[in-house]
């Protein structure tokens, strides 16, 4: 009754019967390749095995077997967003990279000169001689010189340049080599146990360039993922050690110890329950953009509670602050040995060159291996290493006497423009010989002076006080760094001017170059805003 | 300057949500990458090198051995046996342990594991289809000389599956924060 499903009379085509039995060949043959394949028998008898009446997972194991072919046939790509292999790479025809190569046309590889480079190009005196307290200008003029850190006016000691020829006639001008491969010379490890003696620390390590002390010191230490809390202020050249060092920088008001507790404390609840890092605090002892001092005993304090080690750039303290020279520390009175790590340069008030990082034996020692400033470059020229071990004895023997001669000379000077002047104040601590001025808050609100504007007014003061023959600066930050997180360049120093005192100079002299610098500004300042609006628009 | 620091951040920080237990490390900054640049990353290059395939069989057959030489342990218990400890050592190996063992690239790599290190992070290289393919085949030859047995079945499963997907191109830099909470990137 079923006739039409089971009916042996439906005729197959014999078209398909042929397909039929040619297919079956082919199975039979391909079978018999199969077969004469070594270890067939062995795929065979596995695949036979393996379903052991368990669908479930027989199927996991033909998903995972399909999922590993799957995986081999897939065609390799890129997982980098940018760069030359990455997704976002666009194929060019031969004439379509002529056609752009064409049309390219290259940046200045330095940017035009603005109306402000302009006018310091143009009026930036040049010293014809030695220079001192007193210098000949190219002009044919002597100046009064407070722009140099002849604090001591070692410059124009006869006893110091004596020393250097003596030294030149010995040792000739430099090593010709890094301190690791043959740079090294006597007067250096003498130089390196004055400095660690006058400090009262185990060991120290001479750096060739005062530059790259401190920037070659911190990366030395702090690699990628270590932390580093910074003082916000600080100068370029650690700002580049910083950014060298690869570690995760974060920042703290500048000298506000509350707001330093605040950021070290949040390291250290970021830090509970993973990897243990190295943590530094950065710090400098007189700032270089401000010229304040900071707190050492609070800051030494804050390291101890919160385990972080103290980096203390001691560049423009050394040598100034204290009763012997020994900087921030001994003026602070605290133990140089709980600081870990202090550099220091001797270019400065020590009228040599080069500079240093003092610390414990383990941290001079890896220095000698690991700081690329030291490894790589040539060793200090003995006479400047010799010229330093002077200054240290000098400051030692009759460091409190010169000190105080300084103090004096800052104090005559300070009086002629800090109360005195109506339009400026001085950022920088009492004890610092370099004279910061920056213009009154109320005079900068009053006349709406953007930066532009400040630097203008600074520089028409420096050009002012030269043409009465006292030569200032103005306060020359570096440039933002190229390359750096645009979220970490949020502080900006405020324009000033820099004044540097020098005991080179009688008080009578001192006094009377306050008074040339307090009338220029005045001077300046008073020029009426219409003149200075004419200047600040012609520099945009 | 003040336009660019007050401006849209141009880094992409880890995204993170405190409810996520999951997040994606973010792509590497231009510093970051020029700094894998510097040498070649001498940890994973060598799972390119001859040997270090062969090297994969030969440890396989040492732990079989191994075991196998141990009184009291069954044939099953043996082949499991390899299988978690090559399971587990891959997996320590490529995907546990994170950045390099030497200082070649002033820690670039710091937060990848070796699994993404290779190549370069690219998916699907030769290197990456070998590795995928020897923990496949040797959990399908444990699970047949384990007799199918469903218990054997499920240990040398979930040590299989423990290695094959932080394996997958859909794993490539996500790390799971049970534990801890996801690194924060604000400075």
């Amino acid at each position: 009754m079923n006739a039409t499903t089971s009916s042996p009379n439906v005729t197959i085509p014999a078209v398909v019967l042929d397909l039929q039995t040619q297919l079956l060949a082919y199975l039979t043959l391909a079978a018999n390749y199969f077969y004469r394949l070594p270890g067939s028998s062995i795929v065979l008898r596995y695949i036979k095995s393996s379903y052991q009446d368990d669908p479930v997972r027989s199927a996991v194991e033909l998903f995972l077997f399909l999922f590993a072919v799957r995986y081999l046939l897939a065609p390799k790509y890129s997982t980098r967003e940018t760069g030359s292999r990455g997704k976002g790479e666009v194929k060019l025809s031969e004439e379509e990279i002529d056609e752009l190569v064409e049309d390219w046309t290259p940046e200045p590889l330095v940017p035009p000169q603005t109306a402000f480079e302009e006018n310091e190009m143009e009026k930036r005196p040049i010293i014809v001689g030695p220079t001192g307290p007193k210098v000949k200008l190219s002009n044919g003029r002597t100046v009064t010189n407070l722009a140099s850190f002849n604090f001591y006016n070692l410059l124009s000691s006869e006893h110091l340049k004596d020393s250097a020829i003596q030294t030149l006639r010995t040792y000739g001008v430099g090593p010709c080599g890094p301190p690791g491969f043959y740079g090294t010379q006597d007067v250096h490890n003498r130089v390196e146990a004055d400095i660690a003696a006058h400090l009262g620390v185990a060991a120290c390590i001479l750096y060739a360039q005062a530059f790259s002390t401190i920037s070659s010191v911190i990366p030395a230490f702090s690699k990628r993922g270590d932390v580093i809390v910074a003082d916000s202020a600080v100068g370029y050249s650690i700002r580049k050690g910083l950014q060298i060092s690869r570690s995760t920088v974060r920042w703290f008001q500048h000298g506000d110890m509350a707001d330093l507790e605040r950021v070290l404390k949040k390291v250290v609840q970021e830090g509970k329950g993973r990897q243990l890092t190295r943590r530094f605090i950065v710090a400098e002892g007189i700032s270089e953009m401000v010229g304040d001092i900071p707190d050492l005993a609070a800051l030494v304090e804050l390291k101890t509670k919160y385990k972080f080690r103290l980096i203390l750039d001691e560049t423009h303290s050394y040598g100034v602050l204290g009763a012997h020279g020994r900087g921030l520390t001994e003026y602070a009175h605290v133990d140089a040995t709980s600081v870990d790590m202090i550099t220091g340069s001797l270019a400065g008030a020590l009228c040599a060159g080069g500079g240093f990082c003092a610390g414990s034996d383990e941290v001079v020692e890896h220095q000698r291996i690991s700081a690329a400033a030291y490894t790589y470059s040539a060793a200090l020229p003995a006479m400047l290493a010799t010229t330093a071990s002077e200054t240290i004895r000098l400051l030692t023997m009759g460091g409190p006497e010169a000190i105080r001669q300084l103090r004096e000379s800052i104090k005559v000077m300070r009086a002629q423009l800090d109360p005195r002047s109506d339009w400026v104040r001085c950022t920088s601590a009492i004890e610092g010989p370099i004279l910061i001025l920056v213009l009154k808050d109320e005079v900068v609100r009053q006349r709406n002076l953007d930066r532009d504007d400040q630097e203008w007014l600074f520089q028409d003061i420096v050009d002012e006080c030269l043409t009465n023959g006292v030569m200032i600066t103005r306060l020359k930050a570096m440039p933002v760094m190229i390359g750096s997180n645009p979220r970490e360049d949020g502080w900006q120093p405020t324009p000033a001017l820099k004044v540097c005192v020098t005991t080179g100079l009688s008080k009578k002299e001192i006094e009377k170059a306050g008074v040339v610098i307090r009338h220029a500004i005045t001077k300046i300042m008073k020029r009426g805003e219409s003149q200075m609006k004419r200047i600040s628009d012609s520099s945009r | 300057m003040s336009t660019l620091s007050a401006g849209t951040t141009t880094k992409s920080g880890r995204r993170r949500r405190s409810s996520s237990l999951v997040y994606t490390e973010p792509p590497e900054s231009l510093e970051h990458i020029s700094d894998q640049a510097a040498l070649p990353n001498l940890n994973s290059q060598w799972v390119n090198a001859k040997g270090a395939w062969a090297i994969h069989f030969v440890l396989i057959v040492c732990l079989k051995i191994f075991y196998d030489i141990l009184p009291g342990v069954s044939q099953e218990t043996s082949w499991t046996l390899t299988n978690i400890s090559y399971m587990l050592g891959s997996y320590i190996m490529f995907h546990w342990v994170r950045g390099v063992p030497f200082d070649f690239n002033a820690g670039a790599y710091d937060n990848l594991n070796m699994w993404e290190q290779i190549d370069n992070g690219d998916q699907y290289t030769p290197a990456k289809k070998f590795l995928l393919s020897v923990p496949v085949i040797l959990f399908l030859v444990s699970t047949h000389y384990t007799h199918y047995d469903l218990t054997y079945f499920l240990i040398n499963f979930l040590a299989t599956l423990a290695v094959v997907i932080p394996k997958l191109p859909a794993s490539h830099r996500l790390r799971f924060s049970i534990f801890t909470s996801a690194p924060d990137d604000d400075p």
